[in-house]
């Protein structure tokens, strides 16, 4: 019932995790060497050497939001895209006139999006 | 052992969403958003929809999740109100919501719905593909109105919150 | 009670999921790769890179490197949060190996033969910006959170034309999983000869993916200092630098997979060494880009991936088109 080899894929990733995380807690407790304490400055954000001014996670490119919005819709619509491909042997050119029609209407709202992306002060 | 792979992977999804809506910290929430696609996607591959459960994983968890997550990290943690604490009404509705999935459960499970040993040949890819796109080709472009306007009304919403500033 | 355990770790399944191609050869490639990578870089620079580190030319500096990382302090800066610091690089480094599984190397060897390979491939390759925006968010860092922003930035830019090309081979085989996709290849010729622009799309968009130069803003050396992986301690800044060499074996080996034929050639030869032949190729050529282009800006790149890739792709799938259901004689 389970898909063609999806188990096989699922326990080869299984396995990297424990892996992995038995790597990561193996080589924290027996092999890194450890400080017990630690002074200010080592326990600080490292930023190459700099001393930190102001919180982290403060600087937001918000100015390409819109690119991430075109991206889901897009995503979708690539989706079935795929599903067309697969079949154009059998579905041919009259098959491809739903698919051709689902792109017409579906590509002017990118052309629309790249025009306010070139007025820069809307973003 | 298909049973144990749907016991594990209903209980990873439920929980996570359970975490999704009850996490503290919002980013916390989002990434166990993740966790419950992932398991969806897990339940798409048991049913033997692997075309389903891949595009799920890449357009769920790669596009929508890091939305969410780009969203929540741009909010940060100063929220507007606190949640309500509506404790009794939400046992209250928790109950009759149960009731009515589990009747509606018990009833389709008897019913016409096929399962997924006589799905004919529409299941296969190639089948899939015919079906979707000659039986369903009106749907299709409904679909993609559906999906056009929901990019103009995106960029048009983020175009107006810049400029209202 | 030991006898299946027994049966279990002696099976091929788990032959191939631990050694070969699995996690060894993984791990032991990847930092092959790290030392060809450097070797080749400082040729095209004149240098002569690492050279101490064995009488072979320096081939066990990066098995050095890692020792070394493994015996630094892990160290995690104030006010991170813990679990995203620790797992973002555990789960980077699982997404780039779990490609590997689904990449036929020779006949036989194939960890999972699933029928929709490719897309799940494309799939699993999604989730690794996530991870990227996740670890630069969780090291409470300006330079780290920066580098995830732009990795999250960049995928939206280059992640539709990696579909798309991809897709011109779909519609030319007609079939999603790549051992058909090779035995497509096996009685009409490679595919790189029907879809070399496709070809060329997919080189482009994968580097994009990989974050190597000209597309590696996230983790840009010059600008934002190593970027996401700015604030990782020894061992997990090793498993924060592995993904990026296992990426660029999963993409060249996908590449050689559903263009070049993947294991198929002469006699000889075995398929499984054709293969490797092909794929370090391919390596060396995306290695040779870093040392040639300069680093693209953030809005270049978000312009022309909208607008040239997604162009060059359409095309791409319109030319593939015809060459399925010829051209129509009015």
């Amino acid at each position: 019932m389970v898909a063609q080899g999806i188990p096989e894929e699922t326990g080869y990733i299984l396995f990297l995790f424990a892996a992995t995380i038995l790597l990561v807690v193996v080589v924290r407790l027996v092999i890194s060497p450890r400080d017990p304490r630690p002074t200010p400055e080592k326990r600080a954000p490292f930023e190459s050497g700099q001393i930190s001014a102001g919180p982290g996670r403060t600087r937001f490119i918000i100015q390409y939001y819109p690119y991430i919005l075109m991206f889901v819709v897009y995503d979708v619509i690539a989706m079935f895209l795929f599903a067309w491909a697969l079949n154009l042997r059998a579905l041919g050119a009259t098959g491809t006139v739903p698919v051709l029609i689902f792109m017409v209407v579906a590509l002017p709202p990118l052309a629309y999006a790249l025009h306010l992306a070139n007025q820069r002060e809307n973003w | 052992m298909t049973d144990l792979a749907f016991l594990a992977l209903a209980t990873v999804t439920v929980t996570s969403s359970i975490l999704a809506l009850e996490a503290r910290d919002l980013v916390y929430g989002a990434a166990a958003l993740g966790i419950a696609f992932l398991g969806m996607a897990g339940l798409f591959f048991l049913l033997d929809a692997s075309y389903v459960g891949a595009f799920q994983i890449a357009v769920y968890i790669g596009a929508v999740v890091v939305l969410i997550l780009f969203t929540v990290m741009l909010v940060g943690p100063q929220l507007g109100e606190p949640p309500l604490e509506l404790k009794r009404l939400s046992l209250l509705a928790a109950t009759l919501l149960s009731l009515l999935l589990g009747t509606a459960g018990a009833v389709s499970s008897a019913s016409a719905f096929p399962g997924p040993d006589n799905c004919g040949s529409g299941c296969d890819l190639v089948g899939l593909s015919s079906t979707l796109i000659n039986q369903y080709g009106v749907q299709l472009e409904f679909l993609s109105l559906v999906l056009a306007a929901a990019v103009i009304g995106a960029l048009t919403l983020a175009k107006t919150e810049r400029k209202a500033e | 009670m030991v006898n299946p355990i027994i049966d279990l770790l002696t099976s091929t399944y788990f032959l191939e999921i631990a050694v070969f191609p699995g996690l060894l050869s993984i791990a032991i490639l990847g930092a092959l790769l790290g030392w060809m990578e450097r070797k080749l870089t400082a040729r095209v620079q004149l240098r002569v890179g690492p050279l101490y580190a064995s009488p072979a030319g320096g081939i066990l500096q990066m098995f050095a490197d890692i020792i070394k990382l493994l015996f630094k302090e892990l160290t995690i800066p104030d006010g991170a949060d813990r679990f995203f610091f620790i797992m973002s690089p555990v789960t980077a480094l699982i997404i780039g190996a779990a490609l590997l599984g689904l990449i036929p190397f020779a006949p036989g060897i194939q960890i999972a033969n699933i029928e929709v390979g490719l897309p799940v491939f494309l799939a699993i390759v999604t989730l690794s910006p996530t991870i990227v925006l996740l670890a630069g968010w969780s090291a409470n860092s300006k330079f780290p959170f920066i580098g995830g922003l732009r990795a999250l930035f960049q995928q939206t830019a280059y992640e539709i034309p990696l579909w798309l090309s991809t897709l011109g081979v779909v519609i030319v085989t007609g079939t999603l999983s790549l051992t058909g996709i090779i035995e497509y290849q096996q009685n009409r010729g490679w595919l790189i000869v029907p879809q070399l622009l496709g070809a060329f799309l997919f080189l482009v968009t994968s580097t994009a993916e990989m974050e190597r130069l000209p597309f590696d803003l996230p983790e840009a050396e010059s600008e934002i200092m190593m970027g996401w992986q700015a604030e990782y301690p020894g061992p997990l800044f090793m498993l924060a630098q592995g993904p990026a060499f296992v990426k660029l074996y999963a993409f060249s080996a996908l590449f050689t997979t559903i263009y070049l034929g993947g294991y198929l050639g002469p006699a000889p030869i075995p398929p499984i060494v054709w293969f490797f032949i092909k794929t370090i190729i391919i390596i060396a050529l995306i290695m040779l880009f870093r040392s040639t282009f300069p680093r693209v800006r953030l809005d270049q790149l978000l312009r022309q991936g909208w607008t040239t890739l997604l162009t060059l792709s359409i095309a791409n799938i319109i030319i593939a088109y015809f060459l399925v259901v010829g051209i129509p004689v009015i």
